[in-house]
């Protein structure tokens, strides 16, 4: 697998975003270790895409709905997060987004024969994989699923080595 | 685009636009698929999909497990994290 610059890139968020939890409290227990590091690398990961997909843009909103995660994903994306006010908004928009594409549906379908066909237990599970999937239509929800599972791969290939190094590294630390 | 101007006219070369590009992106999601799960030979493309949707089902959910997995080993050996740490710099020179 090449995606030398998104791994790149991802490693360089996930270390700003674990920095932070490190300057807060030396004696965290091992269980919010945890959460800020799978934390951490989820928002690291979203972050590579700069908003331009929608399960990106999904994962960082709902990230963002605990306030007490504001400071980590402004850290690592780089953006303000926006207030609560305007996360009511956004909701709204996807109410209004959800009444059109219904809409749309009793106008025309959406796509051909095969579309059609695909098992609709199968893409309601996909659905509700991939962040954001609830809101989209078959093909998006394709093309976000193709950039998902490549994000996440890059994800655990970053996260194991870095446990591998960490393995290796054990013997020679002072604890 | 082409999507929304075919779903605007109802005719039978519309939806064949459409159909192919289903099929092109269910074939690019199938080649990111782990090569066990793939099987020999095609059927018809409406099986295919299928197969192609569990697949991916599984393979997002094993995904899912291994960030947990890898979270759990990590939060064990990593007590400070920063930049100049050893293995920071190790997977650094890595990638």
């Amino acid at each position: 697998m090449q995606n030398t610059s998104l791994k790149q890139e991802f490693l360089k968020n996930w270390i700003k975003g674990l920095q932070l939890h490190s300057s807060f409290n030396k004696n965290t227990t091992i269980f919010e270790r945890r959460k800020a590091i799978k934390l951490s690398a989820d928002i690291a990961i979203a972050s590579t895409r700069n908003s331009t997909t929608r399960w990106s843009r999904a994962l960082i909103a709902d990230a963002s709905r605990d306030g007490s995660n504001k400071t980590l994903i402004e850290k690592i994306s780089g953006r303000e997060v926006p207030h609560k006010a305007s996360l009511g908004l956004i909701r709204c928009s996807k109410r209004i987004l959800k009444r059109s594409r219904f809409a749309r549906r009793r106008a025309a379908p959406v796509a051909g024969l095969i579309a059609k066909k695909l098992v609709k237990s199968r893409t309601r599970a996909l659905k509700r994989l991939v962040p954001g999937g609830e809101g989209m239509d078959e093909i998006s929800l394709i093309k976000e699923t193709i950039d998902y599972i490549v994000s996440l791969r890059v994800q655990v290939d970053v996260m194991g080595r870095m446990a591998t190094a960490a393995d290796r590294l054990i013997p020679f630390k002072t604890i | 685009m082409s999507n929304r101007r075919s779903r605007a006219h109802q005719s039978s070369g519309s939806s064949r636009i459409s159909d192919d590009q289903i099929i092109e992106l269910v074939s690019k999601l199938h080649q990111l698929l782990p090569e066990i799960n793939r099987g020999r030979g095609r059927r018809s493309n409406k099986a295919s999909a299928n197969k192609v949707l569990q697949e991916t089902c599984n393979y997002i959910r094993s995904l899912h497990r291994e960030v947990d997995n890898l979270s759990d080993r990590l939060s064990q050996l990593l007590s400070t994290i920063d930049a100049e740490s050893p293995e920071a710099a190790i997977i650094r020179t890595l990638i």
